[in-house]
């Protein structure tokens, strides 16, 4: 308990697929509090008692259904499950009681469908409460309004209902586009420093065959250290730690035989590649998830500029405001493009640097509206020839 | 054992608050216009059930108001982003005041909705305070108009299961708003914090690679050549234009700055300079980490990446050592690669201390990362983790 509450309060240090178990979990609890409830308002309802009886006997069903669910981490299940549930208890009140607050609870369901956070669900299920709540609305309103009361009362309640689902779905889809516009810059990003990565990884290996030393995955002792690293915390979780040095061995031997030719072997069980395969992402012979972060973890302890607002500007329009600096700008872009090598060439090397031609058509891409104003394209295009005559490679 | 978390980078808060102030202004536009719906919504009813003028304005002002703060908000924000932070406790007061107005004008229970609605469009900020606010001004609107005002919500069958029902699940109500609001703002933080953390990580990528280039290669940028060649290029653009060599002063200053000269120096030898023009040119340096050859760089790998839509929403993008998919076996052995990893260093990755990973690890993004049950071992048994590596990386130095 203790432990979950402590990943609520730090959700924002989850991913998403973490955060939706969260969530899920938050809603069975508050699920579990208001069926609870309805036992003691079900007292009051108008069914009969075997009816009553039969529908908590289906709500506490749902809720096993729901606990399952989760821990067997189909969590998209879940939240249909929860959110069915939550419709059939709005149901049950509502056909229930001709009391006023049971119209409380399409408030209630339109909550729990929009904190899920997914376009469509609220698209579709939103849409059927809010029908729900329409059709309620209309076959009880003498339920809902007072002796006296304003005119057209009852279609107050109508578009009061729909405002609030309007102003959920419009915050749904706001969501969901800065969400969608974020992840497509955060793949982005992440891709180019894959391209980074390779070409420190590429410097790595030349500088560790320089000085002799072996792979790391070769190295007798980092073996040791990881084998009794493993074998520890395993004992600490699962009791028995020798199981754990069978997914060592697999991981070394993909080292060196090559994940296709484990996968091709038929000696090996379908198990043992399965598990080949999702050990493949941890690999220290190429650029891996693993390196990855081995990387990304590393930087963090590389001395680096003191933070200056612009620290993530890349675009020579502003960070060079003035004319004669944006075309010195983009003069210094041009040598470094054409001379040093800034890509992998045909033999796998580190060698490749633009020609004017492939210059060219870069800074003509739609790509170069986050780093070039058009006045710097423009001057770039009537000027290429200038360009390619004094900044490009010589020799 | 309490852990207070930080972000793995420190540099990146001032971003992660520049892309909410940056989501905030598209925020305000939203609920100005919805201000705006409600407004003429409001006003045309009263005036088709023939409510009397002395009704109509008041209300019709307090709307028209809050749009023009929301409007002036807006347009002072540009200047001074605290405008924008205004905004929203401002609006947040403003459309529960709306609300009980509107309660009391119509006195209906109809209108008890209305809280809910000042509550959702309050919502719409995702924000911490605004969300405290809210939950207080919802809760004791609604507790003050049911205990002196009950007789507005009256309806035709009144009951003790009525009035029972109402208390209990609008406070349920309240409680599943607080719950779902914090939430998704913590999911908004996950996003920025992601988009603030490649940031930097990206910045600090390309100063390991412009590094470990160096080292294998040997090899540094000749800034006498690009000095030559740009000077070239300067004087053949000011021909073509017409004019004596404009670009002559700045890039003599640059000269001075890629040398190393003093910054007093340069500034009492150019005095048509001041120390925030000499700071923005120096921007323009490109050899060794400067930021001239980030872009550079940058920009050369601006179309070598293609993504794909389905690849957006795919959780296997998230580097981690804690997959869903993953067996726990596998979680365990890629904490324990990563661990020794990190304590035997490789080329280019000094080996790290015990303290550097630990504080890395447990106190910052990277331990969810892993598996909860693994982060338990590993907190609880840090020492046992450095023993082990210790010893298994000493055997090898002895030999």
């Amino acid at each position: 308990m203790k432990n979950f509450l402590r990943r609520v309060m730090n959700s924002d240090f989850l991913p998403m697929n973490e955060v939706r178990k969260i969530k899920v979990v938050l809603v069975m609890a508050f699920l579990l509090v208001v069926t609870a409830a309805t036992i003691a308002f079900a007292f009051f309802f108008d069914y009969s008692l075997a009816v009553k009886i039969v529908v908590m006997g289906v709500f506490a069903l749902g809720s096993v259904v729901i606990f399952l669910l989760v821990r067997i981490n189909r969590i998209m299940a879940a939240i249909h499950v929860s959110i069915i549930y939550t419709i059939a208890l709005t149901l049950f009140y509502t056909q229930g009681t001709d009391s006023f607050y049971a119209y409380l609870f399409f408030y209630i369901s339109l909550t729990v469908i929009v904190f899920y956070q997914e376009l469509y669900i609220f698209l579709s299920y939103g849409t059927i409460v809010f029908g729900l709540g329409f059709y309620y609305i209309l076959v009880n309103r003498g339920n809902l309004v007072a002796a006296t009361d304003i005119p057209g009362s009852a279609y107050a309640y109508l578009v009061l209902l729909g405002i609030f689902y309007a102003i959920f779905l419009l915050q749904s889809l706001h969501n969901e586009k800065i969400y969608t516009d974020l992840n497509l810059e955060w793949v982005k990003l992440n891709h180019v420093i894959g391209t980074y990565q390779d070409f420190t990884l590429f410097h790595a290996e030349e500088i560790r065959k320089k000085s002799g030393e072996s792979p790391l995955y070769e190295d007798v002792a980092f073996r040791k250290a990881v084998d009794e690293l493993a074998v520890f915390v395993c004992e600490q979780l699962k009791d028995r730690g020798k199981d754990i040095t069978n997914v060592l061995d697999l991981y070394i031997y993909i080292h060196e035989r090559g994940l296709p030719k484990i996968i091709e072997n038929d000696e090996l069980s379908v198990a043992t590649k399965k598990i080949a395969n999702r050990l493949d992402k941890y690999l220290l012979n190429r650029r891996t998830d693993m390196v990855s972060i081995l990387m990304n973890f590393h930087t963090r302890f590389r001395a680096t500029e003191p933070y200056r607002s612009n620290r993530y500007e890349y675009h020579l329009g502003r960070l060079a405001p003035a004319y004669d600096e944006q075309v010195i700008a983009l003069a210094l872009v041009y040598r470094y493009l054409a001379n040093e090598p800034t890509a992998f060439d045909q033999w796998g090397q580190p060698e490749k640097t633009m020609s004017h031609e492939e210059i060219c058509q870069l800074f003509a891409a739609p790509e170069m509206e986050e780093f070039l104003s058009d006045g710097q394209i423009a001057f770039f295009k009537e000027n290429a020839d200038l360009f390619a005559e004094h900044l490009g490679r010589k020799g | 054992m309490k852990r207070d978390h930080t972000r793995v980078f420190p540099e990146i808060e001032e971003y992660r608050e520049l892309l909410e102030i940056r989501h905030l202004r598209a925020k305000n536009h939203f609920v100005i216009a919805l201000l705006g719906i409600g407004a003429v919504g409001t006003v045309v009813y009263m005036a088709l059930s023939a409510y009397s003028a002395s009704q109509i304005l008041p209300l019709a002002v307090g709307f028209f108001a809050l749009i023009l703060v929301n409007a002036a908000c807006l347009a002072y924000g540009r200047e001074n982003v605290r405008f924008n932070q205004l905004n929203k406790y401002v609006t947040t007061f403003g459309v529960f005041g709306l609300a009980v107005a509107m309660i009391f004008v119509f006195q209906s229970p109809s209108m008890l909705s209305l809280l809910f609605i000042a509550y959702a469009l309050a919502a719409f900020y995702q924000d911490r305070k605004v969300m405290f606010i809210s939950n207080v001004l919802l809760l004791f609107m609604f507790l003050a108009l049911m205990t002196n005002y009950r007789d507005f919500f009256s309806v035709a069958n009144e009951s003790l299961e009525n009035d029972l029902g109402l208390f209990f699940y609008v406070i349920i109500f309240i409680s599943l708003l607080t719950i779902s609001q914090y939430i998704m703002i913590k999911q908004k933080g996950f996003f920025y914090n992601q988009i603030a953390i490649s940031k930097e990580t990206e910045f600090r990528n390309i100063d390991f690679m412009i590094d470990s280039c160096e080292r294998a290669t040997g090899k540094r940028i000749a800034a006498k050549g690009y000095f030559t060649a740009l000077s070239a290029f300067a004087k053949a653009v000011s021909a073509r234009i017409g004019i004596e060599d404009a670009f002559a002063a700045k890039i003599a200053i640059l000269k001075d700055l890629e040398a190393g000269a003093a910054r007093d120096r340069i500034l009492a030898d150019h005095p048509e300079l001041n120390a925030d023009a000499l700071v923005r040119l120096s921007d323009l340096l490109f050899t060794n980490t400067h930021k001239l050859r980030k872009v550079a760089l940058k920009i050369s790998r601006a179309q070598a990446v293609d993504v794909h839509r389905r690849e957006i929403f795919s959780e296997t993008q998230f580097k981690t050592f804690n997959h869903p998919s993953d067996s726990l076996e596998i979680k365990i052995v890629a904490f324990a690669i990563f661990y020794a990893a990190l304590k035997k260093g490789t080329s280019g990755m000094r080996p790290l201390s015990e303290k550097e990973i630990y504080d890395a690890i447990v106190h910052t993004d990277y331990y969810y990362y892993n598996d909860p049950g693994v982060m338990r071992i590993y907190r609880e048994n840090s020492a046992v983790f450095d023993a082990i590596a210790r010893d298994a990386f000493a055997a090898e130095a002895k030999k």
